[in-house]
């Protein structure tokens, strides 16, 4: 699949092509800097494949350039195209693809901060990660910065977009909110109830974890990908994990694929149905959120029992799994047969109170073709119509082994995504009976020697959707680790999803989406 | 109502009585690391491997000193894990709220 559409490229763009390195199922092609836009335009409108990330390295050291990659996902055939672009330190600017992919909107102004690469004639130039107190000139992800460095605050004005007209009012919030949840500023503009239109603002806890990665050693990293976001965890460690194995071609045996898989459909498990105890909570249905608030804490004492970490932390290592789970089995097979029992009731049960349904239904809709337009992921894209799941589009851990449907919505509203939800749980445990049943014997780790130095993809569907890792290594360190969080795919999504609603539905349509600051921050 | 009123009696109390009640975490926890003096070799595998960089090991006039902080421990249990002797051991304990983070230290030490 690859070779062809790669062939079918150099055809089409042959001599704006340099080079070509291909790595199992990733093709990198460097591109000549002028070209970027029409190549890249070429496969995302015409060969219909969609952009999943975009990231710079810093290689000034190697060949005095900087590379921007564009990164391109196969999903029909299990492999990813990226695009490379060289860039010169002395003329730091290259041509924006946002007029025409609007996904690369936040990544061209997340390189623009992090690196100082200018993407000339973006639609919003402004800055993305860093504030106004930030000076000038000061890009902490080139290789030049120092990790301790202090910049000086200095003084500086954030533009919002402003909607103007008679009745028509802003309403803040944030970023300090109510409860103990990540901070985030939300500019409404309202006129009259329905918002006509909303701005996010994010990164107020921006943490410098890739920054951070570049300066530990490979097995001190899984823990440091661990808590990139919380109750994302498993997800993002083996996302790391499986991107080193990738590079030093490392096989995990089969009893750490299955313990990989299990622990990655518990983490889904907990997730979603904290998320529909959540919805019921914002529409102020207590009852119905009690109850799945006690599933979710049964679910989550059962990790704790399993893995003796409530938020499965602590399992994963490069090569395999840290823990044995199979004198578990039996115990979770029999906990988790009784936790879909009690699910299945409480869905049909929430799903037959009118006060409910009222409130979800057609609420907070992301249409189609907003949804690619922005690629959404994860179960926000799959209730919009999306087909799409890493799990099936590039498989991994032990999931080409077992059946599983990926569930569907065409709605798009709060509803679809509850549903998705739900739907998924019920997948999820069976996951994880199809593999306590047919659980391998033999070793849970494979022997890790030195990393060779090399670069490659790691990929998870986490609970909120695919989440990707880029990492290459060089003497056993890490050279430059490239977290793609889902929510910062998502985040987006949710000025459009709020158009024509209320402002007191807002909060069940943030919470559907189901949205990680720490992820997105960074 | 009575759809509501089966529920709840079905799901029964589901709180406990702690702190009145002892909570005991599950076997295999990963809870307060604790360390054992007469075990440890003081070689700092323990200190060389931690994430978040919370074990130390200095030496001071003939003394060595091993010192954990749980202010910022993950409980990943690397340091169990690399161990040769079993002096560093996970124990089941999670109450680990204090007034001051020089609480949140403990350490043992050895004269050469």
């Amino acid at each position: 699949m690859n070779r062809e559409f790669t062939e079918a490229l150099k055809k089409e763009f042959g001599n704006n092509i340099l080079d070509e390195v291909t790595s199992r199922n990733e093709t990198y092609l460097t591109v000549k800097k002028e070209a970027n836009v029409k190549i890249c335009d070429h496969i995302y409108h015409h060969l219909d494949i969609s952009l999943v990330s975009i990231f710079a390295t810093d290689e000034r050291k190697k060949d005095g350039f900087f590379k921007v990659h564009y990164v391109f996902s196969l999903d029909k055939g299990d492999a990813f195209v990226i695009i490379k672009i060289n860039i010169d330190e002395k003329t730091p600017r290259y041509n924006s693809i946002t007029h025409k992919i609007a996904a690369a909107n936040w990544y061209e102004r997340e390189i623009q901060d992090m690196f100082g690469l200018i993407p000339q004639g973006h639609p919003d130039p402004r800055r993305l990660i860093h504030f106004e107190d930030m000076p000038a000139g000061v890009y902490p992800l080139r290789k030049d910065f120092n990790i301790r460095t202090k910049p000086q605050r200095v003084k500086g004005e954030y533009v919002y977009r402003r909607v103007e007209g008679e009745g028509v009012y802003e309403i803040p919030v944030g970023p300090v909110h109510a409860g103990v949840i990540e901070p985030g500023h939300f500019r409404f503009s309202v006129a009259g109830e329905p918002i006509i239109n909303l701005e996010i603002r994010h990164f107020y806890t921006h943490k410098g974890v890739e920054k951070l990665f570049e300066n530990i050693s490979l097995d001190k990293a899984v823990f440091l990908a661990e808590r990139v976001s919380g109750d994302n965890s498993v997800a993002h460690a083996v996302a790391f994990c499986q991107a080193v194995e990738k590079i030093a071609g490392i096989d995990i045996p089969p009893r750490a694929k299955y313990t990989r898989t299990i622990l990655l459909e518990l983490e889904r498990v907990y997730n979603h149905v904290g998320d529909i105890a959540g919805i019921a909570t914002d529409v102020a249905f207590g009852m119905g959120a009690a109850h799945a608030n006690r599933l979710k804490e049964e679910i989550l004492q059962l990790n704790e029992k399993v893995t003796g970490s409530r938020l499965l932390r602590g399992m994963n290592a490069i090569g395999g799994v840290r823990r044995d789970i199979g004198d578990k089995k039996d115990g979770i097979l029999l906990e988790l047969s009784e936790i879909q029992r009690d699910f299945r009731e409480l869905m049909e049960y929430l799903m037959s109170i009118p006060s409910l349904m009222d409130r979800i239904e057609t609420t907070g809709r992301i249409y189609n073709d907003t949804a690619k337009g922005l690629h959404v992921v994860g179960p926000v894209a799959r209730a919009s119509g999306i087909d799409r799941d890493t799990r099936r589009d590039h498989p991994y851990a032990a999931y080409p082994e077992f059946n599983f449907k990926v569930q569907l919505q065409k709605g798009g509203d709060v509803y679809a995504r509850t549903v998705v939800r739900a739907d998924e749980v019920c997948e999820s445990i069976g996951i994880i009976e199809q593999a306590l049943w047919s659980f391998p014997d033999g070793e849970i780790k494979a022997m890790v020697g030195e990393i060779p130095d090399g670069y490659a993809f790691g990929y998870t569907e986490a609970p909120r959707g695919e989440t990707l890792y880029w990492v290459n290594t060089s003497n056993n360190k890490i050279e430059r680790c490239k977290v793609r969080d889902p929510s910062f795919c998502n985040w987006l999504a949710i000025e459009y999803a709020v158009l024509d609603n209320i402002v007191p539905d807002f909060p069940i349509i943030n919470k559907s989406l189901s949205l990680s600051y720490s992820g997105n921050d960074m | 109502m009575l759809e509501i009123l089966k529920k709840t009696l079905k799901a029964g109390s589901q709180t406990t009585k702690y702190p009145q009640i002892p909570d005991e975490a599950p076997e295999g926890f990963r809870g307060k690391p604790q360390l054992f003096p007469d075990r440890c070799t003081y070689c700092g595998e323990c200190a060389a491997v931690c994430p978040p960089n919370v074990i130390w090991l200095t030496e001071e006039r003939g003394e060595k000193t091993l010192t954990l902080s749980y202010c910022g421990c993950i409980f990943c249990g690397r340091c169990e894990e690399v161990c040769q002797s079993g002096a560093v051991k996970l124990t089941q304990e999670y109450e680990l709220a204090s007034k001051t983070k020089e609480d949140l230290l403990t350490s043992i030490r050895r004269k050469l």
